[in-house]
């Protein structure tokens, strides 16, 4: 049972507008043979507390949309509007700090730093951010650590624990600063049909808990698990079931 | 409770020993040149000055025929005079170990007898002080060449030929050397020796004083005009009182006859110091760049989970940090220890007594700004490259590979045939990182110009010593106690098997008279037959001496520092002995600048009519038949021309070699291209450094590439090869452009010696010499360089290296 408590100096996005406006979204990036369209105005809006799969195609666009919006990449036109902040407004350093408070990013090759032990992989995002600071964050990060079931490796190395375990430790510092939106990009790609399994669990139950989350996969059938689907083919986002 | 940021800094810190142990070495090779580079400047700048002061060195030095007693106590009193001690000064012969004579300068003085603490006492390094009746202490610079003892009994030979033994009972240094001037200084100085003026007699010498030394009141030591006005009191007191003056110098209490060459070490120092700077920023910038390459990954992840720029710029910041605080750790004592042994050094050959070897707060203090402040400055750029990444491109790989260039260079190697692929591979790795390799070719290439121009400043030094020689053309220059008639002397050393021509000189001391009428400075007047062939003058202005001049006179280009406004058609008006007499100057000469005193050269007749010396001479100068003898063969000949001359009994002063004078000089000077040596090994080890933090970078940064190539088929030997060669390939790059660059440095450096020594600029006579020595370090320097990564890659797995991060 994922629980992750409420932070004093946080509060939730109205859960009566959308979460995640895209509006006339254009991606294009340069290529020595002219600019590459990624996105082709991406129209789209995610509520409060949906499970939002989205599926497609390798090079079909869809980690380019988780980029536009957790803020890691910039919109070439159109808006990004996350948890109430226009992304496409925002300086980097601005971006890094909201998306610190406001998204948990989860990536398939897990990006966990390898010099820090687990705790302080978890910690590291509180430290940055400043909502929880000393006893409190190390408390808080070790409730993450037993809430994936991996209290008793806190001190150990990204490089000791598996590749399962390693996603669990992500998804825990994901939820280290309480976000409203989880983004996940192909979480369990890497993993074996019985670690996916547990992964997808745990975003279930975080779902349960009312986040909102959007994971990016190729596993139809974690796909047909998720409250809502969106299909991309060729940047453009092709299907929109519920 | 530490934050989880700064476990990071310090995992990133223990986590990849290798590369922070390159870093800190960057870092402290820096801070280690710096610190060694202020302690021995403070020291040697303070010490020099103050330690001279300490041994009561003479304010003025007057030189005289004969004084006695009852006249020195008159001097006391004359005004400003606040010590005045009498040195009889003569030149003997020492009997080394090898059975030859060899020129020795003996003072003779009431040492220990003066109720006061003696001027310019010697600082006894063995055995006792002061020497009494019949002993000898000997200055410790030329003792190898008596090949003497502390204990052992040496032979004098007076000029009657008579042998006296002399325990030696001290070893001495003797600071003033060369403070007279009128020997050309200390590095011409032969053996020195002291005595007690009871001696004197024992000796065959008067029993009295020909040089008087004096200390003027404490508060005009350090001022030149108050000294020069208690010595015109002097000089008209010898007057009135019928005694010759025939030279005079003064000196100011700090000023140590040396000190040109402190302050051309000094310039020298400073120049490299901030060479070492840029180099060691140079140094840190390459491998910050590359550790921010290395970063990319955990820097997106940093940005994604919240960090800011401003935070993870913070992070490397105090990193580095760390990196400048260890550095510095390891650089303060190691820098103190390395500045003490080249003081230890430099006092030895440049004849000063360091005080303490001390800690220096203003080095620490130095080394400890820089460590703050250069390391940031220099990180400071590839940190806020290395940050302004977007997570995007952090994430995705794609900036690792961002600077790596596929220019014109890249395309150029892409055409070469007949290389085997390895060695291409090598060549073109060479140039993928382009702003790297720019700066580890500038800190190889500015290292390895100015090991290189050492050896041609050495070389110029040698060839302008050389070239001072062609004023010393003879063999076998001899003199004898008292003048002889030139016919006869000249008659019987052409007797001597092997001799081909003789010729007699004068020589005088003298006294500029300024147009006030008071004496100037002493010029050492020498006079050559008119039509001599013993002399190749450097001319500066005007022309050498005619056969028919009458009191022409050329001088030395030390007369334009003194003298500014004199020039060619002026008349010099000099006293010699009593008398005063006009001369025309027709020429000025380039000598030896600021290594020897005034010089003036005027023809034989017109000297020995002023001295009353016609037909009669002190000094011959003899040429041997052979005109390829070395300096064995030169001693030989002067052997032979003692020993016939003694069997005539001839009275003989001195015997000496042309070729001993060059020889002597050379030796004096090597400690200045030793000191340039040993700081141009200080910049080729941060050279080296520079080249081994790249390959090991370059490695590190490759480790996965190396693995796809081993999976591919590449055995363990490529790729030391592909390794190997690139490195060799930098090192053979740098080491052409530092042969270009050593050109001017050499010029630079050779013209600030020079300047400071000679006193003109620098004719730079390059050598290949440095070229190919620093050619066959930089290939050792480049192959281990690369051995240890190119070992190091061989050995990962091929799982272990594609899994690298």
């Amino acid at each position: 049972m994922i629980h992750a408590s409420q932070p004093t100096t946080h509060s939730r996005t109205d859960e009566r507008s959308a979460l995640i406006r895209l509006s006339h979204v254009v991606k294009d990036y340069p290529t020595p043979s002219g600019p590459f369209r990624a996105l082709e105005d991406v129209n789209l809006e995610i509520w409060p507390g949906e499970f939002v799969a989205v599926i497609g195609k390798s090079g079909a666009g869809k980690t380019t949309l988780v980029n536009m919006i957790t803020g890691v990449d910039h919109v070439t036109s159109g808006e990004a509007i996350v948890a109430g902040a226009s992304l496409h407004r925002m300086n980097e350093t601005r971006l890094s700090q909201w998306r610190g408070r406001n998204i948990g990013v989860i990536y398939q090759s897990f990006h966990l730093l390898p010099g820090l032990s687990l705790l302080d992989n978890i910690m590291l995002p509180m430290d940055f951010c400043g909502l929880y600071r000393g006893r409190q964050s190390r408390d808080r990060a070790m409730a993450l650590l037993r809430q994936v079931g991996l209290e008793d490796h806190a001190r150990k190395r990204p490089s000791q624990i598996s590749g399962g375990q390693q996603q669990r430790i992500a998804i825990a510092r994901a939820l280290a600063n309480d976000p409203n939106i989880i983004m996940a990009d192909e979480p369990t790609g890497r993993l074996d049909s019985v670690t996916a399994e547990a992964i997808f669990q745990i975003f279930a139950e975080l779902a349960g808990q009312g986040r909102t989350i959007v994971m990016v996969t190729h596993d139809q059938a974690l796909a047909r698990r998720v409250s809502r689907t969106l299909r991309i083919v060729d940047g453009r986002v092709g299907s929109d079931a519920a | 409770m530490i934050r989880p940021r700064w476990h990071k800094i310090f995992s990133d810190l223990l986590s990849h020993k290798g590369r922070s142990l390159l870093i800190i070495a960057s870092i402290a090779t820096g801070l280690f040149a710096i610190g060694m580079i202020t302690t021995s400047y403070v020291i040697l700048a303070e010490d020099i000055r103050s330690g001279y002061r300490a041994v009561n060195p003479p304010n003025i030095q007057l030189f005289t025929t004969f004084f006695d007693r009852d006249y020195l106590n008159r001097i006391r009193k004359i005004d400003g005079v606040r010590q005045a001690e009498g040195v009889w000064n003569t030149n003997l012969q020492i009997r080394n170990t090898a059975g030859e004579w060899e020129p020795i300068t003996v003072k003779a003085s009431d040492y220990g007898r003066m109720g006061a603490k003696e001027m310019g006492q010697p600082h006894v390094l063995e055995g006792i002080w002061p020497p009494d009746e019949k002993q000898i202490a000997l200055d410790i610079n030329r003792l190898s060449d008596a090949g003497a003892k502390l204990g052992d009994t040496v032979e004098i030979k007076l000029p009657s030929g008579v042998i006296r033994r002399m325990p030696v009972v001290g070893i001495v240094r003797d600071q003033t050397i060369g403070s007279s001037r009128t020997e050309g200084g200390f590095f011409l100085a032969g053996i020195q020796g002291y005595t007690n003026i009871d001696t004197l007699r024992w000796l065959g010498q008067p029993e009295g004083y020909n040089t008087l030394y004096v200390r003027v009141e404490t508060e005009d030591q350090e001022n030149k005009p108050a000294i020069r006005a208690v010595a015109d009191r002097l000089i008209d007191d010898f007057d009135k009182n019928g005694y010759p003056v025939n030279g005079f110098i003064t000196h100011l209490s700090s000023e140590h006859p040396n000190l040109p060459y402190v302050d051309a070490m000094a310039a020298v120092i400073y120049l490299l110091g901030f060479l070492v700077v840029f180099l060691s920023g140079f140094l840190i910038t390459n491998t910050f760049s590359a550790l921010l390459n290395q970063q990319v990954e955990q820097i997106g992840v940093m940005k994604t989970v919240g960090g800011s720029r401003g935070q993870i710029v913070a992070m490397y910041m105090v990193l580095i940090l760390v990196f400048s605080l260890i550095a510095l750790a390891v650089a303060i004592p190691l820098s103190n220890k390395a500045a003490y042994m080249l003081l230890e050094y430099i006092s030895v050959h440049i004849n000063f007594q360091v005080i303490e070897l001390r800690f220096v707060p203003a080095s620490s203090i130095l080394q400890t700004i820089v460590a703050l402040l250069v390391p940031q400055l220099a990180g400071i750029i590839p940190i806020l490259q290395g940050t302004r990444i977007s997570v995007r491109e952090a994430l995705s790989g794609a900036a690792s590979n961002q600077n790596e260039t596929t220019g014109f260079m890249y395309r150029l190697l892409a055409k070469f045939r007949g290389f085997s692929r390895p060695i291409l591979i090598s060549l073109r790795n060479t140039f993928r990182r382009r702003g790297r390799l720019a700066l580890t070719l500038i800190t190889l290439m500015l290292g390895g110009a100015t090991f290189i121009a050492t050896f041609n400043v050495r070389n110029s030094i040698s060839s302008y010593i050389d070239r001072l020689g062609r004023y010393f053309l003879a063999d076998v220059n001899l003199t004898l106690d008292r003048p002889y008639r030139l016919e006869r002397v000249a008659a019987d050393v052409m007797q001597v098997q092997g001799v081909a021509m003789v010729e007699g000189w004068n020589g005088a001391f003298a006294s500029v008279v300024t147009e006030d009428g008071k004496a100037g400075e002493t010029v050492q007047v020498v006079a050559p037959p008119k039509d001599s062939k013993l002399i190749e003058p450097i001319l500066l202005r005007g022309r050498w001496l005619m056969p028919d001049d009458r009191n022409a006179i050329t001088l030395s280009e030390l007369f334009l520092e003194s003298y500014p406004e004199i020039d060619v058609g002026d008349t010099l008006r000099l006293k010699i002995g009593m008398d005063e007499s006009d001369w025309e100057i027709v020429g000025l000469f380039q000598f030896a600048g600021r290594s020897s005193g005034l010089f003036a050269y005027v023809n034989y007749d017109d000297l020995a009519r002023e001295t009353g010396m016609q037909g009669k001479s002190t000094s011959f100068r003899i040429v041997a038949s052979d005109t390829t003898l070395d300096l064995a063969g030169q001693k030989e000949l002067a052997s032979r021309v003692e020993a016939h001359l003694s069997s005539l009994n001839y009275k003989i002063k001195d015997v000496g070699t042309g070729l001993s004078l060059g020889d002597k000089t050379s030796q004096g000077l090597s400690v200045l291209t030793t000191f340039l040596l040993i700081m141009s090994l200080l910049m080729a080890s941060v050279g080296s450094i520079g080249l081994a933090g790249t390959m090991s970078l370059n490695v590190m940064e490759r480790t996965h590439e190396i693995g796809v190539m081993r999976a591919i088929g590449g055995s363990n030997r490529a790729i030391i090869t592909i390794v190997l060669v690139e490195g060799i390939a930098i090192g053979l790059i740098s080491w052409l452009l530092a042969s270009l660059v050593a050109l001017p440095i050499s010029k630079q450096l050779a013209d600030i010696m020079f300047q400071i020594i000679f006193d003109r600029s620098a004719d730079v006579v390059f050598t290949l010499s440095g070229n190919f020595i620093w050619l066959g370090i930089v290939l050792v320097l480049s192959t281990l360089a690369g051995s240890a990564p190119a070992f190091n890659a061989s050995r990962l797995t091929i799982r272990e290296v594609l899994a690298y991060e």
